[in-house]
């Protein structure tokens, strides 16, 4: 695979249908938008090094409760637009009274962009099984622009750690991340995805973190 | 002082050794600031200039936001320090022009459209100043800008062309720029779209389209080194080298 | 919006036809000004004062003098002081309060017009060497902004400093006398829209514009001074045409009005 590190403006075909994610096509040839990694395969990506999370429609994201009002939740997801929570989107039927009961503001939770409308209103909700709020483990941050590595072709690497560490982990869109397991496997699971994170746009990744779990579980045994 | 005290030119050098068409020497480094979302500081000869970019984020005062992109903010500042009589803290009538002038030559390439209701903060202190501090400020704010990772149609990159002692000279150094006869600061895209062009002083309409090439020729030059900047600081991220080509 | 006036996606697209068909909503051509009056002395309490009428904009310019301490690093050159204000009754885009980004850069560059082309002479307003010369203070007032405030400001501050007697008697300073002018700056602004330019540009006009630039021309046919404003870009031949336009069109403002 070609890959190439292109700034805003930087030609990269002239063919207009090779424009992929983060590029812009004028006069029939394709630019880039952003400063990152241009990666050549039939159609051309760049994928950038920083950026902010901009919530997508059935993004699995982490939020954080800063507001309660009378039927909302609001949630910050790590993004410039807060996410709203809406009391129907809790997966009991609960009274507007007793919303502080069940999240409160600084509560943690494991939510799912439910709807994005055209000005960035982003609705959440917390109907499915996997979601809710988040009781024990860890949560860690790491940029947005890494979490496709984070998961890995058809989620590759993501199942590798789960089974390598012993770790329930949650993956956000939006960069939040929730581990829950022994107390030595977060330590594990996390240093392991800050390295996936910090080495996130180089080759030959997946054999480098196996090869760093083989070695670390090594150690420790 | 009178413009006649001072001699610009010997054996066809100005004042630091410069030809007519040189720029002054530029270092540019990316990322220097851990809690802005990107940054770049600057030396354009004896200016230096740090530029931070916040955002998209959301704006306050909430009225200011818009419903169908992001707004744009800059802020141009001098520090009190930064130039020979201590200057009073705080925006002044230059500070906001500039302001309003940076910010219109960087509007045109971002892509404001993708971050409705947001803002996006340029916030750009001048550390020490020797003429020419506006284009160094905006070239630093556009390699802050891609570093944020904010996208954008090209580059800007800014210089200025003056005129001293009836010469066209690039890029004007303090003297030149106090008692020079006209000062001529642009901003452009790598294809020569102009976006940010202002004048002071006296040309001919000649002298003018000189004075516009030539500040031309120095955004193109600086634009190479914005780029170089970029992209040296990625191939620095890049992990043990010897991997690199490894597998995949 | 503070800044910008509003436009209907309705007028826009009649605005654009109009370009493409190669018309002005008003029936001018691209480089035609809006019909043009200057009415001098109209503030018996100023020094100077001029009342400009750009089409139906109305900018009330007045000039005050009064001695006061030069600037250190020029001790023997009288002072120029530029200020515009924005008031609330021009428009209902103007807001109350401290001057806006819009309404320091209109003063600035009435200022950097008056400034470059030296067209007073400062010299000959210095009283006592370092310790008193003449402070001129060019007050803008827009009165009506239906469009090109800033051609109609520069115009009515050179007009006003044209009729500006020096109030020498009421300081004891001899006899009062004109204000010496050297020059006569004239600002031209025309706007970009869909590759035309247009000079003079209404309300609607540059609200649809996205960039605009403004040249300053003196009586010699140089260029003094130069600002492009607004969020669009500008074609290096753009820039150049518009130059060669505005140095046409000052010269018949200037021949016409002020050049008595």
């Amino acid at each position: 695979m070609d890959r190439k590190v292109v700034v805003p403006g930087d030609l990269l075909s002239e063919e207009a249908k090779r424009s992929g994610e983060g590029t812009f096509v004028k006069d029939g040839k394709v630019y880039s938008l952003l400063y990152g990694l241009a990666n050549y395969r039939d159609r051309i990506n760049v994928i950038p090094l920083a950026g902010k999370y901009v919530p997508a429609q059935g993004d699995n994201v982490i939020g954080i409760v800063k507001d309660i009002t009378f039927s909302n939740w609001i949630v910050d997801i790590n993004s410039p637009y807060d996410g709203l929570l809406h009391i129907s989107e809790f997966p009991k039927r609960i009274e507007s009274d007793e919303m502080s009961k069940y999240l409160r503001i600084g509560s943690s939770l494991m939510t799912k962009v439910k709807d994005v409308d055209p000005t960035m209103k982003v609705e959440l909700t917390l109907n499915d099984r996997k979601l809710g709020l988040i009781k024990t483990g860890r949560v860690i941050e790491i940029s947005h622009t890494r979490v496709p590595r984070l998961i890995g072709k058809g989620g590759s690497m993501i199942s590798m750690l789960k089974k390598e560490v012993n770790c329930s982990i949650f993956v956000g869109q939006n960069g939040r991340i929730w581990i829950n397991g022994g107390a030595e496997d977060m330590d594990l699971a996390i240093r392991t995805i800050l390295l996936i994170e910090k080495e996130a746009h180089t080759n030959g990744l997946t054999d480098r973190i196996v090869d760093f779990l083989k070695k670390e579980k090594g150690a420790r045994s | 002082m009178d413009e006649t005290d001072i001699t610009f030119f010997k054996d066809g050098f100005r004042l630091d050794g410069r030809r007519a068409e040189e720029l002054r020497p530029v270092k540019m480094e990316v990322g220097v600031l851990a809690r802005a979302d990107g940054s770049c500081y600057i030396e354009m000869g004896g200016n230096k200039v740090i530029a931070a970019v916040y955002g998209p984020r959301e704006v306050h005062p909430r009225h200011l936001q818009e419903v169908t992109r992001a707004i744009v903010r800059y802020r141009y500042n001098m520090a009190s320090f930064s130039v020979e009589e201590r200057k009073r803290p705080g925006p002044d009538r230059r500070s906001y022009e500039l302001s309003k002038v940076s910010r219109e030559a960087l509007e045109p390439v971002i892509l404001t459209s993708y971050f409705p209701r947001s803002v996006i903060d340029v916030f750009v202190e001048v550390l020490q100043a020797d003429a020419g501090t506006r284009t160094a400020g905006i070239n630093a704010a556009a390699v802050a800008l891609a570093d944020a990772g904010i996208p954008m149609k090209s580059m800007i990159s800014a210089c200025a062309a003056g005129k001293v002692d009836d010469t066209l000279v690039l890029d004007p150094m303090k003297e030149e720029d106090n008692f020079g006869q006209a000062d001529l600061p642009i901003a452009m895209t790598p294809n020569g779209e102009i976006t940010l062009i202002q004048m002071d002083g006296g040309l001919t309409p000649d002298e003018l389209h000189q004075a516009v090439e030539m500040a031309m020729k120095g955004c193109r030059d600086i634009y190479e080194i914005q780029r170089k900047c970029l992209v040296e600081k990625y191939s620095q991220l890049e992990a043990p080298a010897e991997e690199v080509h490894a597998c995949e | 919006m503070p800044v910008s006036d509003v436009l209907s996606e309705i007028k826009k697209d009649y605005l654009y036809n109009l370009v493409l068909k190669g018309e002005r909503a008003d029936g001018r051509s691209f480089e035609q000004y809006r019909e043009i009056s200057i009415e001098k002395n109209v503030v018996r309490k100023a020094e100077g004062s001029a009342l400009v009428k750009l089409g139906q904009t109305q900018v009330l310019v007045g000039v005050k003098m009064q001695p006061g301490e030069p600037f250190p690093d020029t001790p023997n050159r009288g002072v120029i002081i530029t200020n515009a204000e924005l008031v609330p009754l021009a428009s209902p885009t103007f807001e109350p309060g401290p001057p806006s980004e819009v309404g320091i850069e209109l003063a600035r560059v009435v200022d950097r017009g008056v400034r470059e082309s030296k067209a007073v002479d400062l010299e000959a307003l210095c009283i006592v060497p370092g310790k008193q010369v003449w402070i001129i203070f060019i007050d803008v007032h827009i009165l009506d902004d239906c469009g090109n405030i800033l051609d109609a400001s520069s115009l009515g501050a050179i007009a006003a400093l044209l009729t500006t007697r020096v109030p020498a008697s009421k300081f004891d300073l001899g006899e009062d006398y004109s204000l010496p002018i050297k020059d006569i700056p004239i600002a031209t602004t025309a706007i970009e829209f869909g590759d035309v330019l247009m000079f003079d540009p209404d309300v609607d006009e540059q609200s649809i514009a996205n960039t605009r630039l403004t040249v300053i021309t003196t009586a010699s046919g140089n260029i003094c001074g130069m600002q492009k404003s607004g969020k669009g870009t500008l074609k290096q031949e753009q820039i150049y045409r518009i130059v060669d336009i505005a140095c046409e069109k000052a010269k018949e403002i200037r021949e016409k009005f002020l050049e008595a």
